[in-house]
């Protein structure tokens, strides 16, 4: 067992914070709201000047201008990334998009799309669920038929995030209907912008834009985009799954513990009824407390991390830590907002607002992330029947 | 980052392992002490295989282990059950009285790491807590002890006791033979079977030699000491929350309610996720909080992050776990309560949850 980091990873990780030094986060322009996972808001230009570094290519293969660099690397970055409150948004699905492109992509996919990815021009939104299919996925309805050298979608997609300031959907649609309903889906890579693609916002709780619909009318889409073989698109989807969730989250420590510090200094500079916050006993047993929580989860991804960089297979690891990372964001939110007291709700518009708005911000969105990506419910029942092996329900 | 144990430490798990499959039954209360129905087998057994020497350098007959051989021990012990003076002598005195222990200490460490010397630590007082404040009984090297110690684990059976005395200005720490005129036990009652003591120093004469480091100057090492102690314990409570989630699953997959196996029920199965998502969140915490403190860098903070979501985690591990036995872990004979008790008591044994959570809060940096 050996917890340090190597003389390559430390090196990497000062070249990321003299990158941070030298470009503000702040200083980005933002093209879609931070969904409060880590990643931070949408910033298109900040997506590109990390294409610049050749952070996003960093662990491809060669033939496809990679870097073949460890994959440790990419944890530094996101850490980092997350600890400074950048605005990465866009970065996980583009680069889980990307390995599949690598692994199974199309020569098309392949040429003219993945250089994109790797200079941050592209983003990626995903079209799996439907109104009538959410935990229930597998009961999709978007049917795409083949006409010649294209497929032809017709179908309703929701949830989408950011589908609106994307440039490509990736859309699960059924090609043929088959006795095993996991079979005979398929995976397209659609482009914005498609004649019968309709795009339409959902405004959310916070009041800004996250999600959207997509309808699918007679949308025509190259045989070429498609993502993976047919017929296959739920399978290739699910095995990814454990992956994705760890993606997905692994920012979720580091952005905990910035959200932490920074109530530590209010804390700090804040005095109520004639003494500092700080000096509240309730206060510093409760952020200590938190503390810890945040640095088992950090560690708790870092082995799952590890785990994938030795090419060990995650059963239920993954599923476990997303909700771990999920219920303590919200367990973080909710005391924040206990701690900011009357301020809590001032969004960041208001003068007296703290932290910028920060709290209400992340309390809110919060409230979405035990639910998106597979909710805590399926997530606890997937990691005790595949995990632990306990007899499924049915 | 390498998550993987070594080789030796593969070994060594897997040894523990067979020897405690043998001698804890989960049928009876393991016990390594005279007191118990073993009358000090099993600590023999422990000494036969160098366990109390994993510490100790060579020269002194150890086999000049790692803290994280320790703690890949101690989650084997924890996953037995086992209640032994192991971590206090073995692993809290042994390290004091390496560090800071005079020549003579030094060669008290030798026999204990064969196991003939097991030695107990006499610090918390009537406060409870861990801390040099805390400490009101008063002596001099060239004068004698006098007030009472509790918490004692094993005095009975202890060879030696390290004892914590206020001085002018800082505590002295003294290595004293436990049967020395002066000093009585008598037992504290605690639900988990560790045998306690509160122990009185009536005049209990003490000279320079018995010093453990310079007078007024022994609190650091002490600390430093303790915890490589809180480590060892939160190891103990990740085996003991494997061991309780191990047989919460065995369980919901066959105990059959309805018609079914319980673990087909959902409420069933998220507690069953909740239980894995305990042990395996607690575990990377603890081993990396060792990692730290083996690399001799300050890791005071990592300890007690440790201590508190490690020692939060497995408690709510058992706590949950006898929702999903149902009435039959209610009863003695059912084993679920003394992997319960062993985690109650291992989270108090070293530590002192309040100070884990004032340390987190000065090392975030609240003022």
């Amino acid at each position: 067992m050996d917890f340090g980091f190597s003389a390559e990873e430390t090196a990497f990780r000062e070249e990321v914070r003299a990158f941070l030094q030298r470009h503000p986060p702040e200083t980005f322009p933002r093209d879609g709201m931070d969904a409060g996972y880590g990643s931070g808001a949408v910033s298109r230009e900040f997506l590109r000047a990390l294409g610049a570094q050749g952070w996003l290519t960093m662990t491809w293969p060669r033939r496809f201008g990679g870097h073949e660099r460890p994959m440790m690397l990419k944890l530094v970055l996101l850490e980092e990334l997350a600890l400074a409150g950048a605005p990465f948004g866009p970065f996980g699905g583009a680069d889980q998009t990307a390995d599949v492109i690598i692994r199974d992509g199309t020569p098309r996919l392949q040429t003219d799309v993945l250089p994109r990815v790797g200079r941050g021009e592209v983003t990626f939104w995903q079209g799996f669920s439907e109104p009538g299919a959410g935990s229930d996925l597998l009961s999709l309805t978007t049917e795409a038929t083949r006409d010649g050298d294209h497929y032809v979608l017709r179908g309703h997609k929701i949830w989408s995030s950011h589908a609106g300031i994307a440039d490509y959907g990736l859309v699960l649609a059924r090609t043929s209907r088959e006795a095993r309903r996991s079979r005979g889906l398929t995976m397209l890579v659609v482009a914005n912008g498609s004649p019968g693609m309709d795009i339409r916002p959902i405004r959310s709780l916070t009041g800004e834009v996250y999600h959207y619909e997509v309808f699918l009318e007679d949308v025509r889409v190259p045989a070429d985009m498609r993502l993976g073989r047919e017929g296959e698109g739920f399978t290739a989807l699910l095995a990814g799954l454990d992956t994705d969730r760890f993606w997905g989250r692994f920012y979720k420590a580091p952005a905990l513990l910035r959200i932490v510090r920074l109530l530590v200094e209010y804390a700090n500079a804040t005095v109520r009824n004639g003494a500092p916050l700080s000096r509240d006993a309730g206060v510093r047993r409760g952020l200590a407390s938190l503390a810890a929580e945040i640095e088992a989860l950090r560690l708790f991804f870092y082995r799952l991390g590890w785990m994938i960089q030795q090419g060990e297979a995650l059963k239920h690891e993954s599923a476990l830590a997303k909700v771990m990372a999920d219920e303590l964001g919200q367990k973080v939110a909710a005391f924040a907002m206990d701690l900011l007291g009357p301020f809590a709700p001032l969004t960041e518009s208001s003068r007296w607002s703290p932290l910028r708005g920060l709290v209400q911000h992340a309390y809110l969105t919060s409230l979405g992330h035990t639910i998106a990506g597979g909710t805590s419910e399926i997530l606890r029942t997937t990691a005790a029947t595949r995990g632990l092996g306990l007899p499924s329900e049915r | 980052m390498d998550f993987r144990p070594t080789e030796a430490q593969r070994l060594l798990a897997s040894a523990a392992r067979d020897v405690l499959t043998r001698h804890c039954p989960i049928e009876t209360p393991p016990d390594g002490t005279p007191t118990g129905p073993d009358a000090g087998a099993l600590w023999a057994i422990l000494a036969e295989l160098g366990w109390p020497g994993l510490l100790v350098p060579g020269d002194l007959g150890g086999s000049d282990g790692t803290l994280l051989d320790v703690m890949v021990l101690c989650e084997e012990m924890g996953r037995f059950g086992l209640v032994s003076p192991y971590v206090q002598s073995a692993v809290v005195a042994t390290r004091l009285l390496l560090t800071a222990g005079s020549a003579a200490q030094r060669r008290v460490v030798a026999d204990m790491a064969m196991g003939r010397r097991i030695c107990a630590l006499a610090i918390r007082e009537d406060s409870g807590a861990l801390a040099p404040a805390a400490m009101a009984l008063s002596g001099r090297p060239g004068q004698t002890l006098r007030g009472t110690k509790l918490f004692v684990s094993d005095a009975e059976r202890a060879h030696d006791l390290v004892v914590a005395a206020r001085a002018p200005s800082g505590t002295t720490v003294f290595h004293v033979d436990r049967h020395r005129a002066g000093i009585t036990l008598a037992p504290m009652a605690s639900m988990g079977g560790e045998r306690l003591f509160e122990v009185t120093f009536d005049d209990v004469a003490v000279t320079a030699s018995d010093v453990v480091g310079a007078e007024g100057a022994g609190w650091d090492a002490l600390e430093a000491a303790l915890g490589l102690g809180v480590l060892a314990a939160c190891a103990e409570m990740v085996g003991a929350a494997q061991r309780i989630l191990d047989l919460a699953v065995l369980y919901a997959r066959t105990r059959v309610q309805s018609g079914r196996p319980i673990g087909a029920f959902q409420a069933v199965q998220h507690a069953c996720a909740d239980l894995a998502r305990g042990v395996e969140s607690a575990r990377p915490l603890v081993l990396h909080a060792a990692w730290k403190a083996q690399q001799g860098v300050p890791a005071q903070a990592d300890i007690a992050m440790a201590a508190s979501y490690a020692g939060d985690a497995c408690l709510a591990v058992a706590r949950r776990a006898h929702q999903i036995f149902g009435a039959i872990s209610y009863c003695d004979e059912h084993p679920l309560h003394r992997f319960h008790k062993r985690i109650v008591a291992a989270r108090l044994a070293f530590g002192d949850p309040t100070a884990h959570h004032e340390a987190i809060a000065r090392a975030i940096g609240l003022a």
